[in-house]
C-alpha cells in the first residue's frame, strides 16, 4: 500500500510522456516547439481566472487555452501574421492578465514551484484515467489524420490546393495540443510539458528520418526518459519532472555523438 | 476553359493587377511572360484562389474559381515550394500528395496509388528517386518530382509558375518536352516563364502580362514591338541556338 503513490506517479509520468512524444514529431517538424512552453504561459491566465471566478480548475484553464490557441491559429491566418509573433503576444497578454487577476484575488498563495515541476508524487486515479484517455485520443487522432497531418506540416498551403483537409486537421491538433498541455501541466509542471514536446522527437529525428519511425522513437524515449528519471529521483531524492528533463537531455546528448545529422 | 473577367489585385492603393480581361480556351498550352513585378504570380494565386481579387472574376468551367476548385483538383507548381529540406519525405511522399484528396479520412495510400505515383514519377524522369529523401534531391529533380505530382492530380489543367528555375537549359528543354507531351494528350498548360526562346518553341498561347494586359495571342502573332512594349526598354530579342 505505502507503494501504491509510487506505481501512480511512474505510470502517470510515462502516460505523460507518450501523451505528448505522439505530438513531439510534428510539433518539432512545424517549428512550433515554443508552442508547449507558450501554452503553459497561457494556462496561467486560466488557472487565475478559475480561482477568482471558483470554476472548476481543470476545465476552466482547458476551455481558457483551448480557445486562445484556436484564436491564434484563426488571427494568424485571417490577417495573414506570423504564427511565431500571434503565440508571443497572446503569451505576454495572458501572463499579464493571469498576474492581474491573482493579485486581485490577495488571499491565495501561488506555489510557482508546482507550477513549473508539477507534482507527480500526487497523482491519483483520477488523473491516470485522464491521461489514459488523452493517450488514446492522441493516438487515435494521428491515426485518422495521418496523412493529413503529413501534408500540413509539409506545406500548408501546397496541401490546400491539392484539397487536403488541412484546416479541420490543424484545428483539431491545436484543440488537443492545448488539452494535453493543460492536462499534463498540472502533473508534471510546464518544464517537463516542454522538455518532452521537444526532445523526444529531436533526438528520434537523429536515429531515423522517416515520420512513423520517429514517432515509434520518440515515445520510446519518452517511456525510457520518465522511467530513467524517475529511477534517479527516487535514489537521489530530487524533483522528479527535473530528473526526467536531465535524464532526457543526456538520452539527447547521446544521440548528438552517436547519430549523424 | 478559364476567364478572367475584369480582374484586379490591389494592396493598399498600389495595383498589382488592373483589368485583367481574356480567356484560355481548352488544350491550349499559355506562355505568360512580363517583368518582375508583373504581377504573373499573383494573377496565379488568384486563380488558385490563394489571393482574393479586389473586383472581377475568375470563371474555371463557367464555374467562379473558388467552388470549381473545392471539387477538382488542379496541377499547381508553385516558383519555390517552400519546405523544409530536412522534413521526413521522399519523393513518392510528395508525388502521392497529388492523391490524397481522392481518399477519405483514416484511410492509407494503396498500391494502386502508388503504382499512379511511380508512373508519373517515370514519366518526369526521376522514378529512380521515388525512395529518396526531398532533401537529397537537386533543384531540378526536384522540381521534376512536383511535376509529377501535378499529373497524378487528374486535372485537365497544369499551372506552373517559371518550372525552369534553378535547372540548366538542357534540363529546361527536357522539362518542356514532357510538357509538350502532356499538351499533346489533352491538358491545359499554363506557365509563367522568362525564357521566350523555350517558349516560342512550345506554347500555343501567349499573355504579356505588366500590371495590366499587354497581349494574348496565338505564339505567332506576338512580335518584338508587343514584348517591348510588355518589358519596356530593358529588354533585347537575340536569336539564340543551341
Amino acid at each position: 500500500m505505502i507503494y501504491s503513490f509510487v506505481i501512480f506517479a511512474l505510470s502517470g509520468a510515462i502516460l505523460s510522456g507518450i501523451c505528448l512524444a505522439l505530438f513531439s514529431p510534428f510539433v518539432t517538424l512545424r517549428k512550433i516547439s515554443y508552442m508547449g512552453e507558450a501554452l503553459s504561459h497561457i494556462a496561467f491566465a486560466g488557472i487565475a481566472l478559475a480561482i477568482l471566478s471558483g470554476l472548476n480548475l481543470q476545465i476552466t484553464t482547458t476551455i481558457f487555452v483551448v480557445f486562445i490557441s484556436l484564436m491564434i491559429g484563426i488571427l494568424s491566418r485571417k490577417f495573414k501574421l506570423e504564427e511565431a509573433n500571434t503565440i508571443t503576444i497572446f503569451l505576454s497578454v495572458s501572463m499579464a492578465l493571469g498576474i492581474t487577476l491573482i493579485s486581485i484575488k490577495r488571499s491565495y498563495v501561488f506555489d510557482l514551484s508546482s507550477y513549473l515541476f508539477g507534482n507527480v508524487l500526487f497523482i491519483s486515479k483520477g488523473d491516470l484515467i485522464s491521461l489514459s484517455i488523452l493517450m488514446f485520443l492522441n493516438a487515435g487522432f494521428i491515426w485518422l489524420f495521418f496523412k493529413e497531418l503529413f501534408y500540413l506540416t509539409y506545406n500548408q498551403e501546397i496541401a490546400r490546393v491539392y484539397r487536403i483537409k488541412t484546416d479541420l486537421a490543424n484545428y483539431l491538433f491545436l484543440i488537443l495540443l492545448a488539452v494535453n498541455i493543460v492536462i499534463n501541466l498540472k502533473i508534471t509542471g510546464i518544464i517537463l510539458v516542454t522538455a518532452q514536446l521537444i526532445l523526444p522527437a529531436t533526438i528520434a529525428f537523429r536515429i531515423n528520418k522517416r515520420l512513423i519511425p520517429a514517432i515509434i522513437i520518440s515515445i520510446l524515449t519518452a517511456v525510457l526518459s520518465a522511467a530513467g528519471g524517475f529511477y534517479l529521483s527516487w535514489i537521489f531524492n530530487v524533483p522528479t519532472g527535473a530528473a526526467i528533463v536531465l535524464f532526457e537531455f543526456v538520452l539527447y546528448l547521446l544521440s548528438l555523438l552517436l547519430f549523424k545529422s | 476553359m478559364i476567364e478572367f473577367k475584369n480582374l484586379s489585385y490591389s494592396i493598399d492603393s498600389t495595383a498589382i493587377l488592373k483589368d485583367i480581361d481574356f480567356r484560355i480556351a481548352d488544350n491550349e498550352f499559355v506562355a505568360i511572360i512580363g517583368p518582375n513585378g508583373a504581377g504573373k504570380s499573383t494573377l496565379i494565386k488568384l486563380l488558385l484562389a490563394l489571393l482574393e481579387p479586389s473586383s472581377g472574376e475568375i470563371l474555371i468551367d463557367a464555374i467562379p474559381n473558388h467552388k470549381w476548385l473545392k471539387m477538382n483538383s488542379i496541377g499547381y507548381l508553385p516558383q519555390k515550394e517552400i519546405y523544409d529540406r530536412h522534413f521526413p519525405a521522399t519523393a513518392l511522399d510528395i508525388v502521392l500528395m497529388g492523391l490524397a484528396a481522392s481518399l477519405p479520412l483514416g484511410k492509407r495510400f494503396r498500391q494502386a496509388h502508388r503504382n499512379i505515383a511511380e508512373a508519373a514519377l517515370e514519366q518526369c524522369g526521376v522514378l529512380k528517386h521515388r525512395n529518396s529523401l526531398i532533401g537529397t534531391l537537386s533543384g531540378g529533380e526536384f522540381q521534376r518530382v512536383l511535376l509529377a505530382r501535378a499529373i497524378v492530380s487528374g486535372s485537365h489543367y497544369l499551372i506552373l509558375d517559371e518550372p525552369e528555375a534553378g535547372i540548366d537549359q538542357k534540363g529546361v528543354e527536357g522539362f518542356f518536352t514532357i510538357l509538350k507531351d502532356l499538351h499533346v494528350a489533352g491538358k491545359t498548360i499554363i506557365t509563367i516563364s522568362h525564357d521566350l526562346h523555350t517558349l516560342s518553341k512550345y506554347c500555343s498561347f501567349l499573355v504579356c502580362l505588366n500590371v495590366t494586359l499587354h497581349c494574348h495571342s496565338k505564339t505567332e502573332l506576338l512580335n518584338s514591338e508587343v514584348i517591348h512594349k510588355t518589358f519596356g526598354d530593358t529588354i533585347q530579342l537575340v536569336d539564340k541556338h543551341y
